[in-house]
């Protein structure tokens, strides 16, 4: 499948931290998860990836577009779907009227063209019946949608996804699930997260990202892999887990190096996330994860 | 219903000859009248009709324009521009009211103490604090949506700067017209003003949205502070010297402004968001 995202060395410094570091990844169409916990770079890789900040080394292409120049910058924005972690709004507007703006935003002038596109994005994310209501009236998870839908106007090839499911009820994350995967269906979407669920339910590769560095790029089969024979049922919390906890059948789930003997269970892709960031190998892992193959 | 849409009306509005107001009337009617419509339908092909009620359920769709915006449409602005300016933070009630509020409080302790130097000092500061608030991410929620569009972002900031420049010299100047004993040099102010938001904008790209107006609006402070307290009479600024000094350097921040333009959405000195995530320590 032909790469349509590439990124080689980028790094970032922000005070005196280092927020990237030598970040390299390549992406294909499809959704691509990226798994990291709070303060490892994923909102920072996604807005470098974005064009909202500038990195300070390596370089990256969208489409074929590199943002180095001015032309080449505006030419991958024309390209770019994004949804901020927070995406603010003016309340006063209408889920209509801000999809509008959005899409003045990216260039779409005629009248005419641009409300027909506006319908077909709210129309996507099933928000046509309260399209004239203020956005201060609509609920949380509708409010997504509508940055959602403002995110997908102009068809754009590469979408940038910054937790969208963050506080929204298991219902209303279902319902963004379906949005998610619609979306990446022909298109380049890349889902920042802290749901290993949505990743096992909606990507076709992973990315781990910890202390601004990728600890994993891989299928989620892969990443699950990662736990195959590390993951053991005891009747107390074993102390030589590196994680454990009570499961609602009373005995304790652990994750970690078994002792001899031990009743081994199946693992999830929670359970290799977790063995990965624990990683001491961690520098160098995309070629393992790739290697599993 | 009486009236009905005439065949060659139809016929002009199938082939979009059809000008306001029958125009209006012709799409009012049309949405009530089934005759009409299957009239309508008899004389048009299919395609051609398919295009019309989409134009039709466009223009019904569409969200009423609000006051301000609708105004600006009226004044020839258009329509994609003037709901850039509807979104522009400052220009909202409340602020426009704060600002009112400042300025009569302003021109009334000016007639108490009979002397104009507190408007003179204060009234170049608020269309400079208006522009800086209108592009950054201080007022406006979108910033981070804004900042990634294809839009340029130097246009949407001259886009912004005009409405709120314009909206502040109005304000500015009816504050002025209040105060007729000083004549022309309660228009003094003018030329600070326009000297002080280009400064502010030039230094943007390289201190930040609120930095660079920040530190210019604090070196005004500084500069009035000194002139005050070194002369007796007109301070400095506000003497044809100092005028013709802040037409220099409005001109100067202009034309740095210009030259600047692409730094409006590249520049890493420029920070936009708070609250980065952090990695490993460097």
């Amino acid at each position: 499948m032909t790469v349509t995202v590439s990124a080689s060395g980028l790094t970032l410094r922000y005070g005196g931290t280092r927020a990237l570091d030598d970040v390299s990844l390549s992406l294909r169409a499809g959704v691509t998860g990226l798994l990291g916990p709070n303060g490892a770079g994923k909102t920072t890789l996604l807005r470098v990836l974005a064009t909202a900040v500038p990195a300070d080394g390596g370089s990256f292409t969208v489409l074929g577009h590199a943002p180095g120049s001015a032309a080449g910058r505006q030419n991958l924005r024309r390209t770019l779907g994004y949804l901020p972690q927070n995406p603010g709004f003016h309340p006063d507007f209408s889920a209509f009227e801000f999809v509008d703006y959005v899409a003045i935003l990216k260039e779409q002038t005629d009248r005419t063209a641009r409300h027909r596109e506006v319908r077909r994005v709210l129309d996507a994310v099933d928000l046509s019946d309260v399209r004239g209501r203020r956005l201060k009236r609509l609920s949380g998870g509708m409010r997504q949608r509508v940055a959602l839908a403002a995110a997908l106007v102009g068809e754009p090839g590469f979408l940038v996804l910054d937790e969208p499911t963050v506080g929204l009820d298991p219902e209303q994350r279902v319902r963004f699930r379906e949005l998610i995967a619609q979306a990446g269906e022909g298109r380049t979407v890349l889902l920042s997260t802290h749901q290993t669920e949505d990743v096992a339910m909606l990507c076709h590769r992973v990315i781990v990202l910890a202390c601004g560095r990728v600890r994993f790029e891989g299928t989620p089969a892969e990443l699950t892999a990662r736990a195959d024979g590390r993951v053991w049922s005891s009747a107390a919390r074993d102390p030589g887990a590196r994680a454990g906890w009570r499961t609602g059948a009373g005995t304790f789930r652990n994750v970690g190096d078994p002792p001899k003997g031990a009743e081994l269970l199946d693992p999830t892709l929670e359970d290799g996330y977790l063995l990965t960031l624990d990683d001491p190998d961690g520098a160098a892992p995309a070629q393992q994860g790739e290697a599993a193959a | 219903m009486t009236w009905h849409v005439a065949e060659e009306d139809l016929r002009a509005y199938l082939r979009g000859d059809l000008a306001p107001p029958l125009l209006w009337s012709a799409d009012t009617h049309l949405t009530a009248c089934a005759g009409c419509r299957a009239l309508l339908a008899d004389l048009s092909d299919p395609v051609a009709l398919d295009t019309g009620w989409e134009r039709l359920d466009a223009e019904l769709d569409a969200p009423r324009r609000g006051v301000f915006e609708g105004l600006l449409v009226r004044c020839g602005v258009a329509d994609h521009s003037a709901r850039l300016l509807a979104a522009t933070p400052v220009l909202r009630r409340s602020w426009m009211l704060a600002v009112v509020f400042v300025l009569a409080m302003t021109v009334l302790m000016v007639r108490l103490a009979d002397n104009p130097g507190l408007f003179l000092g204060l009234a170049p500061l608020l269309p400079l604090a208006g522009v800086a608030l209108s592009y950054g991410p201080v007022l406006d929620p979108t910033y981070e949506m804004a900042v990634v569009a294809p839009l340029h972002g130097f246009r949407l900031l001259m886009l912004r700067t005009v409405a709120v420049l314009g909206a502040g010299l109005v304000l500015n100047g009816l504050a002025t017209l209040a105060l007729p004993a000083y004549g022309l040099r309660a228009l003094a102010w003018l030329l600070p003003a326009l000297a002080l938001t280009a400064t502010g904008l030039a230094l943007t790209p390289r201190l930040g949205p609120v930095l660079g107006p920040a530190l210019v609006g604090t070196a005004w402070t500084a500069l009035l502070l000194i002139a005050r307290a070194r002369a007796h009479g007109t301070p400095a600024p506000f003497t044809a010297g100092g005028q013709l000094a802040a037409a220099l350097v409005a001109a100067a921040a202009v034309w740095l402004l210009i030259r600047l333009r692409d730094r409006f959405d590249s520049t890493s000195a420029h920070t936009p968001f708070a609250g980065f995530t952090h990695g490993s320590a460097a």
